[in-house]
């Protein structure tokens, strides 16, 4: 990282608009393209003191901050367009959290970066409805939390009660949501209304490591820790009738359920494991990058190919394992209420996946480019009429699902022509960290974080609760800045608000 | 696929050729001019024919004009267009041959056939007659006229088949589905053809389409379902349950 004043680093900061900054180049050494993130005037304090805090003397170790991350994005070989933070952005692993940048398949060059996907690969946001309304589930809440809790196994180290063997799991890996619709155990309209109809095509389960799959096998159809969650939710507010309605939302009460999760211990050893060929490739190809976080591979390489296929795979996973839970808490809801899940209309209403990279076409420069689009901590947002998006949303653009954390409210957004040229249709993904999990440690007590919760009547299960301070609100941005910024900015469109009264954690 | 159609129309020695070479290209030209499309001059034609001559491209030219061959930008366009005209012409030739094995004659081919006559065969669909009642069937049905009563009776047809059919007026409900009005109007279609005629005209396209879409869509997912029928059995065993620290 070049060593310069605040004040210095600044002159390469320059605000475009009210939401908007420019990352010249020269912020970071051999930029090739130039960098831009989103903020309001909230967000682009804490954006802007990270970057000061990183500029006092003496201050190494730990992640660099997100602006000079972007910009060390902005120096990848066949970048196009421009690095793009989006306004939850925090410091990650390479790539910032909050990060996409888009690589042009057609030079030979282009990289691909398991940096830039995430450990936690196809993370991402399912969001269910149900014909239910606040009135129906507040008398049995608690009950109903206990029986998601029952059925969904949450926490570091659970295990799932799917039956899986290693045959199922290679078959799963291969055919990603096409393997639980055969299975049986979601409807064919799941599949309709999730993003790449919930599977990747060019998974290739030889390519993973059995390291991985031996700690994937037990862990489908489970929540996991962190962040991720499960909970039922109410309509809170409703900004666009028109798109709400064609996702079956049709009042403010209106109960749905929200499940956050990934492809758990799979997808972070296909991560692990790819991280170490493409350190080699890139000693071989001699790939030049300014952070070693960064490592990466051509994507015509051997070990490009072989992280795309296996990268797939993990997404297929996911997939299945988000499949796998809505099974269970229509199973859930069901027993709760004596009816059958189509009775309680619990359609998907979409899927979104937030850790992933996908090969995609834009314009860039008015020409259409076959790109390979790197989405960590962002989320695809394409525009009414995009041929990938489902038939049913064709007019309105594709829903985005904004999670937020634990005890604060959710969002859908709808994706918009604007973000589609300004952002190659991605936008915001949840809240983003604002404290690092150890400061909410110590910054926080969980009794405190717990008695909250009850305050705001939110009922909630938790496998362990002395982490919960690592998710409480404060350790995060605050969602609402972050989703009126993409709003503001036209990147996206706000749809709907989501509150929780009742939340599964890990 | 020029080289399938080249094998369609028995070409000789079809593997064996490079459509890329100029001197194939001449070939080929003059070959299905001859044996297939036989439509040029006898100018022409012998300007073809020789097919040294730098004046080739010239009668080739004039030749493409006659047939109305559009703009195209290379000359394996050019030769793919021919060999289109080509087997149009032999298939239209040979239109009978190929009825025959239609997917509809083979199935009523065992059934025996009753009726010999159709009596609306002997109707005058250009007289007077016909097209006012057809329009006044079109008015019953509240159905929008055409200039040609022909199309008229297209739609009128369609309304019939899908509103009064039994299933449908014995239980509208289940055939008709209530959707929900959507300001379709002041959607953003996407694009601006720069005149707002054109531009409804558009948006009247882009909903008639997602309707086919959604049409589509459902017949896949009725689809998967029966496939299910055979291939699902869910199964959860709480005892593998295990919940983390």
């Amino acid at each position: 990282m070049v060593v310069r004043q605040y004040n210095e680093e600044l002159k390469y900061l320059e605000k475009i608009n009210s939401y908007c900054w420019r990352i010249k180049k020269g912020f970071q050494p051999n930029m090739n393209v130039e960098g831009v993130f989103y903020v309001n005037s909230t967000l682009e304090k804490l954006m802007l003191e990270e970057l000061k805090n990183a500029c006092r003397p003496g201050m190494v170790g730990g992640f660099l901050p997100g602006v000079k991350q972007i910009a060390n994005v902005a120096a990848l070989p066949g970048i196009v367009g421009r690095s793009v933070g989006l306004p939850d952005i925090h410091s990650g692993y390479g790539f910032a959290i909050g990060n996409m940048a888009a690589f042009d398949m057609n030079d030979p060059n282009s990289i691909v970066s398991p940096g830039g996907v995430g450990f936690d690969i196809n993370c991402g946001v399912r969001l269910l409805r149900t014909n239910l309304f606040e009135k129906d589930v507040y008398p049995v809440k608690e009950q109903l939390a206990q029986s998601l809790f029952d059925h969904i196994p949450v926490g570091v180290g659970s295990k799932g009660i799917i039956p899986m063997n290693a045959k199922d799991l290679e078959e799963a890996l291969e055919m990603g949501m096409d393997w639980s619709l055969r299975e049986g155990y979601i409807w064919a309209e799941d599949k309709e209304h999730c993003e790449e109809y919930g599977r990747m095509l060019n998974a290739d389960s030889s390519k993973v490591s059995t390291r991985a799959k031996k700690r994937g096998l037990p862990q489908l159809g489970t929540l996991g820790a962190g962040n991720h969650y499960a909970e039922i939710q109410v309509v809170d507010e409703i900004y666009d009738k028109w798109a709400a309605c064609k996702m079956g939302i049709e009042e403010k009460g209106q109960v749905c359920v929200m499940i956050h999760s990934g492809s758990r211990g799979f997808g972070h050893q296909v991560a692990t494991d790819a991280l170490v060929q493409m350190e080699k490739a890139m000693k071989r190809d001699d790939i030049q990058t300014n952070d070693r976080q960064l490592a990466c591979a051509r994507i015509n390489s051997v070990e490009g190919q072989d992280y795309l296929k296996s990268m797939a795979a993990a997404a297929n996973f996911a997939w299945v394992n988000r499949s796998s839970m809505t099974f269970l808490s229509r199973q859930a809801f069901a027993k709760q209420f004596q009816m059958a899940p189509d009775d309680l209309d619990m359609h998907v209403i979409y899927d979104v996946s937030h850790n992933i990279a996908k090969v995609e076409e834009h314009i860039v420069d008015g020409k259409q480019k076959t790109l390979l689009v790197h989405r960590k901590g962002s989320t695809r947002a394409f525009p009414p009429h995009h041929p990938l998006i489902p038939v049913d949303y064709q007019l309105t653009g594709q829903p985005v699902l904004i999670g937020g954390t634990m005890g604060t409210c959710s969002y859908v957004l709808t994706g918009t022509e604007q973000g589609m040229l300004e952002t190659f249709g991605s936008t915001c993904h949840g809240a983003g960290r604002a404290l690092s999990r150890a400061k909410s440690r110590r910054n926080i007590q969980y009794t405190e974080v717990l008695r909250r919760l009850e305050e705001m009547d939110i009922s909630i299960r938790v496998a362990s609760p002395k982490l919960v301070m690592e998710e409480a609100p404060e350790s995060y941005k605050n969602v609402t800045d972050v989703v009126n910024t993409c709003h503001a900015a036209g990147i996206s469109k706000k749809a709907i608000k989501l509150r929780p009264i009742a939340v599964i954690k890990g | 696929m020029s080289k399938r159609l080249l094998s369609a129309l028995e070409y000789p020695n079809v593997d064996n050729i490079n459509l890329s070479e100029e001197q194939t290209f001449r070939t080929i030209v003059v070959w299905l001019e001859t044996n297939k499309l036989k439509s040029a001059s006898q100018q022409v034609l012998n300007g073809l024919k020789n097919q040294t001559s730098n004046d080739w491209n010239t009668y080739f030219d004039q030749y493409k004009n006659s047939l109305g061959c559009p703009l195209l930008k290379s000359h394996l366009e050019e030769l793919h267009w021919l060999l289109g005209q080509a087997i149009q012409l032999d298939t239209a030739k040979n239109k009978s041959e190929y009825l025959k094995h239609a997917v509809d004659n083979i199935k009523t081919s065992s059934v025996p056939n009753v009726i010999t006559e159709n009596p609306l065969d002997k109707l005058d669909f250009r007289g007077n007659e016909f097209s006012e009642r057809i329009n006044q069937l079109a008015n019953t049905l509240k159905v929008c006229r055409h200039p040609d009563p022909l199309i008229t009776l297209r739609a009128v047809r369609k309304v019939i088949c899908t509103r009064l059919a039994p299933e449908c007026v014995e239980n509208p409900r289940k055939v008709i589905l209530e959707g929900t009005p959507f300001p379709f109007e002041d959607t953003d279609l996407g694009f601006d053809l720069h005149d707002p005629l054109l531009n409804q005209a558009a948006k009247v396209f882009r909903i008639l389409y997602l309707h086919d879409l959604r049409d589509l869509q459902t017949k896949a997912n009725e689809l998967v379902v029966a496939v299910q029928n055979i291939t699902a059995n869910p199964k959860t065993d709480t005892k593998l349950g295990q919940v983390g620290r």
